[in-house]
């Protein structure tokens, strides 16, 4: 429980906003990831690729969670280590997911990537109160039943860092 | 060729003519003459415009044009002496009008709006000049001479009254009066000018159109539209009338109106005008209206050797570009390599690399443009801005055919623009006499200049007016609440309230300036650019701003460098030498810095591993090497490992998202791909010694 906490902070004042977009667009595809035994999911759409090569050169004066950057075929990456991102310890290694949003590229360094699965999107709920991280757009029950997956809000995870 | 791309050929091709056609205006005007080449050129441009916009049915845009195509059929058949100098000022004004004209709508055509409709007082305008270049006064005589002066001066929109057939023979004597857009009430505002006028003049001697003001709100629309008519019977009542419109509250302009009989079958003032030239005129008026296609285009004679690109196409090719200049080094500089000989793969490797720097110096001058067109444009603006604020600038540009990235171009245009309204309206000195007294010329000199250093545009603009007074600077920071009553600040920090959001001090909001979004915003958007604003000012003196914008798309000298893993490049014109020294060399100040001593003096010693935090690298200063760096007024050295040796290198932004942790105040301006894939940080020696002071 004490690992989820850095996610579900409870802001009691601030009232639920986070609503999946796209209603009845029947169902999405999401790549789910793992971080410290969570299961985080993100819209495929937003994923460029998947690397499990590659090297950080170290960009001083970034948060800790900045490992560096990344030169992907000529494209400047940063890399965040989406554990400390949330406070959790790092790990020894894992792969690296790109996600390009609003043309704003981003490699998140995760323990594993476990599938890809179409979500239906009427199933994926807010969460029960606004996060102080504000890093996750809702949540959704597995179709197989394998467990609870969080939705990473990409829009928050890319425009943090924004005036601070 | 779809619809669409017609219509965008279309707005692009006459924005390009309008801004020909300005320059040529601004030039002529101030010779106050066209010559003959500009007169075919102009006549050319218009003659374009109107083929154009009649095959677009843009048919308003089409019958002015023609108007004014007319205009200078005759100013061509005659040359410029057909024009009498006193009528010269409303001949460039009205074409200036015209271009601003023009462009408004080619807005509304991209933006899809509807075009404005009523042209009819503009082209009254251009037809009382074309009236007037024809040298045939109108039977009402007294038209041009009653023209009161003072009037024609105020009223740039009316340079002389205007031919009308509204109204009657009974009321010959209008005024058109136009309300500022959007200030609410105009049927009442219209009926405080009708009671006005009642003060001098009796009911029975003026009458206004349209009747019942007082009480129908409905017909505000109508005054809005038309404007609002008065009309007198005497022409000494007009002129009594005209300084009070002038003076009346929220009035936008007006103009004066004859009545013209109308001639039987005419409606349109246009052809109108045309009925009545002589019948010479007339005659060498005709081949004008067909010319579309007796006319040849003056242009077409000469093969176009512009064509236009696509800007995304241009980034594409620059990307792959930059692509192909990493891969070669990759390649010829390949670990494989080591230890072979290979004479014919060095000469072609050689080749290869003479082939792809050409190439690469090709592509990045594809989107360089000369900043001349975003200058040149300042030259309206500070002449518009004389007129209206009666002051006398002259405008200095130098070197306007510096080369900057196209983007670049494009976002400077507006900042530069800021910057000029702000030194005519807030720094030229209001009064000639303040100027005399100060000692300085009494034209007031507004200086615009570029300057390609190399690794960055330096745009200056500086004008030799009041300066900025600190005093009143910082009463108005400490009632914006931005600065605090309690405490000093120096001169420096007291100009930068002045780019401060909200901040303005002009007492007045004027038309051009002192809305207060014009400072920050010119800082934002440079900014934005990766670049910096800074303002110097010296009271009496006048105040001088200097944009600094890096070359996005740079190739650089640079030497690298390594700090433990990380690989840094310095830009080589930064540096001086590169000293190896001993530890018994450093000097220790009172607060644990570190000074070397260089030829003439002492320097402060930086380590980068130490301000960076960097995880590995040499601590002792015999095991590491001393650059000893210089930018603008600061020089000192900076600590590192070892030299790896100079290469020229393809400068990348970082990410927009690493750039949000304001790591460019830490002296980070970029990074750029090494031969073997690695990626080196660009170091900029001035942000990194000012984020060491604090």
């Amino acid at each position: 429980m004490s690992s989820e906490n850095v996610l579900f902070q409870v802001e009691e004042d601030e009232v639920e906003k986070a609503v999946p977009e796209d209603e009845g667009a029947g169902s999405r595809k999401h790549l789910i990831f793992t971080v410290d035994n969570l299961k985080i999911g993100i819209d495929a759409e937003q994923v460029v690729e998947i690397l499990n090569v590659y090297t950080a050169t170290y960009l001083p004066m970034m948060p800790n969670y900045i490992l560096g950057i990344y030169n992907m075929r000529g494209q400047i990456i940063p890399i965040m280590d989406i554990r400390l991102r949330l406070g959790k310890p790092p790990a020894e290694e894992g792969l690296l997911i790109v996600i390009d949003y609003n043309n704003n590229q981003l490699g998140i360094q995760v323990d594993s990537v476990d599938l890809m699965l179409d979500i239906p999107v009427e199933s994926i709920v807010p969460i029960p109160s606004q996060s102080a991280q504000k890093l996750v757009s809702g949540m959704c029950t597995l179709p197989d039943g394998s467990g609870t997956m969080l939705v990473l809000d990409c829009e928050q995870l890319i425009a943090h860092g924004y005036g601070d | 060729m779809s619809n669409n791309d017609i219509l965008d050929m279309y707005i692009y091709e006459t924005n390009t003519l309008l801004e020909q056609l300005e320059s040529i205006v601004l030039d002529a005007e101030k010779e106050n003459t066209f010559s003959q080449d500009n007169v075919n050129e102009i006549f050319r441009i218009m003659h374009t415009i109107k083929g154009s916009s009649a095959m677009m049915e843009f048919d308003t845009l089409a019958r002015v044009s023609h108007r004014i195509e007319d205009m200078f059929f005759l100013i061509r058949e005659g040359t410029m002496s057909v024009v009498k100098d006193e009528d010269r000022p409303a001949l460039f004004d009205i074409m200036l009008h015209s271009v601003d004209y023009f462009r408004e709508e080619m807005e509304k055509v991209e933006a899809e709006q509807p075009l404005n409709e009523d042209v009819d007082s503009f082209l009254g305008n251009i037809n009382s000049l074309i009236a007037k270049i024809k040298g045939e006064e109108i039977p009402a005589e007294p038209a041009s001479k009653a023209a009161p002066a003072p009037a024609a001066e105020a009223a740039p929109t009316a340079p002389a009254p205007a031919q009308t057939t509204e109204g009657s023979a009974e009321f010959p004597y209008g005024l058109r009066v136009f309300f500022d857009e959007g200030c609410g009430m105009e049927n009442l505002r219209a009926f405080m000018l009708v009671t006005s006028v009642q003060g001098f003049c009796a009911d029975t001697d003026f009458t206004y159109q349209p009747a019942g003001v007082e009480s129908d709100s409905a017909l505000s629309e109508v005054v809005i539209e038309h404007g609002f008519l008065l009309q007198f019977r005497s022409e000494a009542d007009r002129a009594r009338a005209v300084p009070i419109v002038m003076t009346a509250g929220s009035v936008h302009s007006y103009e004066e109106q004859n009545y013209v009989p109308a001639p039987p079958p005419a409606a349109e003032p246009a052809p109108a005008a045309h009925e009545a030239a002589p019948a010479a005129q007339k005659a060498a008026a005709a081949p004008a209206a067909p010319s579309g296609g007796a006319q040849p285009h003056q242009g077409q004679g000469q093969k176009e050797s512009l064509i236009s690109v696509g800007l995304s196409k241009l980034d594409q090719l620059s990307a792959i570009v930059g692509e192909i200049v990493i891969t070669e080094a990759m390649v010829t500089g390949s670990p494989d390599l080591k230890g072979l000989h290979l004479d014919a793969f060095s000469k072609s490797a050689r080749q290869l690399r003479k082939l792809t720097d050409e190439l690469q110096d090709v592509s990045m001058s594809l989107r360089m443009i000369p900043v001349s067109n975003t200058f040149q444009k300042m030259n309206r603006i500070v002449r518009d801005m004389c007129k209206k604020l009666n002051k006398q600038v002259k405008l200095t540009l130098v070197g306007e055919d510096t080369e900057v990235d196209k983007t670049i171009v494009d976002s400077i245009g507006d900042p530069i623009m800021h910057m000029v309204r702000n030194s005519m309206d807030h720094g030229i000195e209001e009064n000639v006499q303040d100027r005399i007294d100060a000692g300085k010329d009494p034209v007031g000199e507004i200086l615009l200049s570029a300057q390609d250093t190399g690794s960055e545009v330096i745009i200056q603009i500086s004008d030799d007016g009041a300066g900025v007074n600190d005093e009143a600077v910082l009463a108005k920071a400490i009632r914006n609440g931005i600065a605090s009553p309690d405490i000093e600040y120096s001169h420096k920090e007291i100009l930068n309230f002045l780019m401060a959001p909200g901040f303005s001090t002009n007492a007045q909001v004027t038309e051009f300036s002192g809305r207060g979004v014009g400072m920050d915003v010119v800082k934002s958007s440079v900014e934005s650019l990766g670049g910096s604003v800074s303002i110097t000012s010296e009271q009496g003196k006048g105040m001088t701003t200097i944009m600094r914008i890096p070359l996005t798309m740079a190739i650089m000298d640079g030497m690298e460098v390594s700090v433990g893993n990380s690989i840094f490049t310095i830009p080589i014109n930064n540096i001086r030498s590169s000293i190896k020294t001993t530890e018994a060399a450093i000097l220790h100040d009172s607060v644990n810095g570190e000074m070397v001593k260089m030829l003439d003096g002492y320097y402060p010693v930086i380590r980068a591993k130490d301000f960076y935090n960097l995880p590995s690298g040499a601590e002792k200063i015999e095991e590491g090497i001393l650059m000893w760096l210089e930018s603008g007024d600061c020089s000192y050295c900076l600590f590192v490992d070892e030299l790896l040796g100079e290469q020229q290198i393809v400068v990348k932004p970082l990410p927009a998202y690493v750039n949000n942790f304001d790591i460019k105040n830490y002296g980070i301006t970029g990074c750029s791909i090494l031969g073997d894939g690695n990626i080196s940080i660009i170091l900029d020696a001035g942000d990194l010694y000012k984020a060491t002071r604090g």
